[in-house]
């Protein structure tokens, strides 16, 4: 969006949306991984802490939403201008999501300490996906700032990723419940872990799809990555949409 | 769900600049304004919507006494500018006009050169030297945001601009006299929507300075360069608020279905 | 619930023949109509053309006009026409434009203004002879002498009428916006009427008073019965004065050649005359 609007006005709002979806999405990724590290070492103030910042992200959903209805009360958004203001609205709610989720970890991880549970689980497997996730929603968040389309195809398809991990930390806690069934309650916990992480890169991926929604007004939710990518291939040989 | 705390009140924060009091207005028998209650806050803009005949324009140029040229119209009540009555004998019309200027719908440059535009309303009211003339003319130019357009022809006709440029070289006009609050009619009805965008920006940019009054039809232009927004009907002031209040909830039943465009 | 049957294409084609063929009469008629009164108009210009362009010569601005058969000019005639025609636009063409501003800006619907309008009306449409008897009655009886200043006085009471609804019009014209940007800059009226509308309606007003001029140079009526005509040249306006319409009415009336062809070469100056008038209010009326 760097052409400038006739409207200065116009311009500040939409900028000041932005930076404020930037802040929110800063927030959740600290959230994301005080969380993941609290499980690496078991730290109850550092869970504490990621429960803590809840409310400053639910806080900045409240005020963008505000912001995003003023501006389209007020500027009758056209075009990509509304294209960008709803898929703010929905990335909004994804990235509150995706902190709900990172509190989720955290109140686990606290339950973990508190009953004082073994402690010689693996959760190495898990940390490697927590970071994927976290990454993808930085990664997103890089896309959106600069409408970059390839990177936010990238993330789509590195979600897949987490997904296949997901499942085979599934299998790995089935093992470990078959083989020594007093395992069977850290395993619950830690697959309740690895159900948020795979949520949260889930989250990454919609907010990819929305900076695509808004760059090309195409809508590839629920549509297969492959058919994505041709039109990517299609785009980038007219040089793209502007 | 969520309620918007930090949201002022409806009521204007700052000390109005404009305050009507119980304003009716007659065209002869026709009872035009009933009974209009209203504070106008400084340096910001208040736009008036409505539908034709709603009494909009009729209330705005009540303010400078512009009906006064028309034999059979009158107005009663109070109009207190910072304070002051304008509707009194005592008020000189001419003085008034120079603290109130205005801007019509379509835009009416003088037969005379650009320059002459500008610096006819100054001479009225002061004697410049020429220096000081020129000057003036240059500030309100640039202030009205056409200098770069016309610094280069300031001694042709004003007719010789395009519309646009004609409805700011009006705003140059009325501002280059220093008023304190700006009136304008409807001022981009005859525009296209480049030249509307400039005018509104261009208002954005006067509140800094001036208070604003907009007359518009055009709901979704209130709803960009307002800051408060009065709903009038058939001479009533229906309702009046922080504009983002009233294109997101506004109070009266009726102002909703006029804004949402199921009026009628 | 289909609204009314949509007509045969065939007969629909048949009425929009009909119809193109009506529109070829009717341009017919006009051009026939069009093409009768140009050419007498033509005839009028070419006849004037040709019997006064021969009589054309230097002579013709420096002689005055001649006893029967002798040779001579036109000065004095010319000289007596332009006097009292710029005289009569002097004084007529101030009062018609001031009072044109009366009735257009001041008191357009009051009492006065509107028996000012009917009576402006009757003038405008009374014989020019009436006039010219008028002035007889007033002045030249009271005055018992012929002279230019009544001539003056005849034309100018043609010019006034003239003048104030050309203005009047014009100034009705204006757009009442342009009138309320003036005021709403707090300008007093008389501001307004001088720099703003009466200077939008500039080229229109003296559209009009060009249109009077043109007018009252080829009068011959009201000239008749109070400047009445001099064979001589004079320089003052106070007795019988020479002019051009009424020296064309006696010399085409005589029986003499020499005076026949000064006629006809005075309707040819003041054609050309009144032509280059009224291509130059059209000019001014043009260029806004």
């Amino acid at each position: 969006m760097s052409e400038k609007h006739l409207s200065s006005q116009f311009d500040s709002d939409l900028n000041s949306v932005s930076s404020q979806l930037m802040e929110m999405g800063g927030l959740v990724e600290t959230q994301i991984q005080r969380a993941m590290q609290a499980l690496a070492i078991f730290s109850v103030t550092l869970a504490d802490e990621v429960i803590q910042v809840e409310d400053r992200v639910d806080g900045m959903e409240v005020a963008i939403d505000r912001a995003l209805t003023s501006t389209v009360a007020r500027r009758q958004p056209a075009a990509r201008d509304l294209r960008l203001l709803l898929a703010v609205s929905k990335i909004t709610t994804n990235l509150e999501r995706a902190g709900d989720e990172a509190q989720k970890i955290a109140r686990k991880v606290k339950s973990i300490v508190e009953n004082g549970e073994a402690r010689d689980m693996p959760i190495g497997d898990l940390r490697l996906s927590a970071d994927l996730a976290s990454s993808l929603v930085r990664r997103s968040l890089d896309a959106f700032a600069r409408l970059d389309v390839a990177a936010a195809i990238s993330i789509v398809k590195e979600d897949d990723l987490i997904d296949r991990e997901f499942k085979g930390f599934t299998r790995k806690l089935i093992t470990y419940m078959v083989e020594d069934p007093r395992t069977i309650s850290e395993s619950l916990d830690l697959l309740f872990i690895a159900k948020a992480v795979e949520r949260i890169g889930d989250h990454a991926k919609n907010i990819a799809e929305y900076v695509i929604y808004i760059t090309w007004g195409m809508d590839v939710r629920h549509r297969p990555l492959a058919e994505v990518e041709a039109a990517l291939r299609e785009n980038q040989a007219d040089d793209g949409p502007s | 769900m969520t309620i918007m705390t930090d949201t002022p009140a409806s009521a204007p924060a700052s000390p109005p600049k404009m305050s009507v009091r119980n304003l009716d207005f007659h065209y002869g028998k026709f009872h035009a304004l009933k009974d209009i209650n209203l504070d106008i806050p400084g340096n910001q803009v208040t736009a008036f919507i409505g539908p034709s005949g709603c009494g909009k324009s009729t209330l705005l140029r009540a303010f400078n006494r512009m009906f006064e040229l028309y034999p059979d119209q009158r107005a009663t009540g109070e109009i207190l500018l910072d304070g002051e009555n304008l509707l009194t004998s005592k008020q000189d019309v001419a003085l008034i006009r120079a603290r109130i200027g205005m801007v019509f719908q379509k835009p009416t440059p003088f037969p005379m050169s650009i320059f002459d535009n500008i610096a006819f309303g100054v001479k009225l009211f002061e004697k410049l030297s020429q220096v000081d003339l020129e000057e003036r003319v240059e500030w309100a130019l640039k202030k009205a945001a056409l200098w770069d357009e016309v610094k280069e022809k300031l001694f042709q006709g004003g007719a010789s601009l395009s519309g646009g440029q004609q409805q700011r070289l009006c705003i140059a006009r009325c501002i280059a006299i220093r008023p304190e609050l700006l009136l304008f009619d409807e001022p981009c009805s005859a525009l296209d929507p480049i030249s509307t965008a400039r005018i509104e920006e261009l208002i954005a940019e006067l509140k800094k300075d001036y208070t604003v009054v907009i007359v518009t039809h055009n709901m979704q232009q209130a709803a960009r360069v307002s800051d408060y927004t009065a709903y009038m009907y058939l001479g009533d002031l229906v309702e009046f608020g922080e504009t983002e209040q009233m294109f997101f909830k506004p109070n009266r039943r009726e102002t909703e279905d006029y804004i949402t465009g199921r009026f009628g | 619930m289909n609204g009314p049957a949509r007509p045969d294409p065939k007969l629909r084609a048949a009425f929009f023949a009909r119809r193109k063929w009506m529109n070829r009469v009717a341009l017919a008629l006009s051009l026939v109509a069009m093409i009768f009164g140009v050419f007498w108009l033509m005839w009028i210009l070419w006849e004037t053309l040709w019997l006064g362009f021969g009589g054309l010569s230097l002579t013709l601005f420096t002689q005055s006009t001649p006893p029967p058969n002798d040779a001579g000019g036109l000065a004095n005639a010319l000289f007596g026409s332009f006097m009292m025609v710029a005289l009569a636009t002097l004084v007529g063409a101030p009062i018609g434009v001031l009072s044109g501003v009366y009735l257009a800006e001041y008191h357009p619907r009051g009492w006065l203004a509107v028996t000012v309008r009917f009576v402006n009306d009757l003038l405008l449409s009374a014989p020019s002879i009436v006039i010219g008897l008028f002035v007889y009655a007033v002045i030249v009886i009271r005055f018992r002498q012929f002279s230019g200043w009544a001539g003056a006085a005849a034309l100018s009471l043609i010019v006034i009428p003239v003048v104030i609804r050309t203005t009047e019009n014009m100034l009705a014209l204006i757009p009442s916006s342009l009138r309320e940007a003036a005021y709403a800059l707090g300008a007093p009226k008389w501001k307004v009427i001088v720099h703003v509308t009466l200077n939008a309606a500039r080229a229109g007003v003296v559209t009009g008073i060009l249109l009077a001029v043109a007018r009252i140079s080829g009068e011959t009526a009201p000239l008749l019965f109070t400047a009445l005509n001099n064979q001589f040249w004079t320089s003052g306006l106070s007795g019988p004065t020479a002019n051009l319409p009424v020296t064309i009415f006696q010399f085409a009336m005589s029986p003499y050649e020499n005076w026949q062809q000064l006629a006809w070469v005075g309707v040819f100056l003041i054609t050309l005359a009144v032509l280059g008038l009224n291509i130059l209010a059209r000019l001014l009326s043009r260029h806004k």
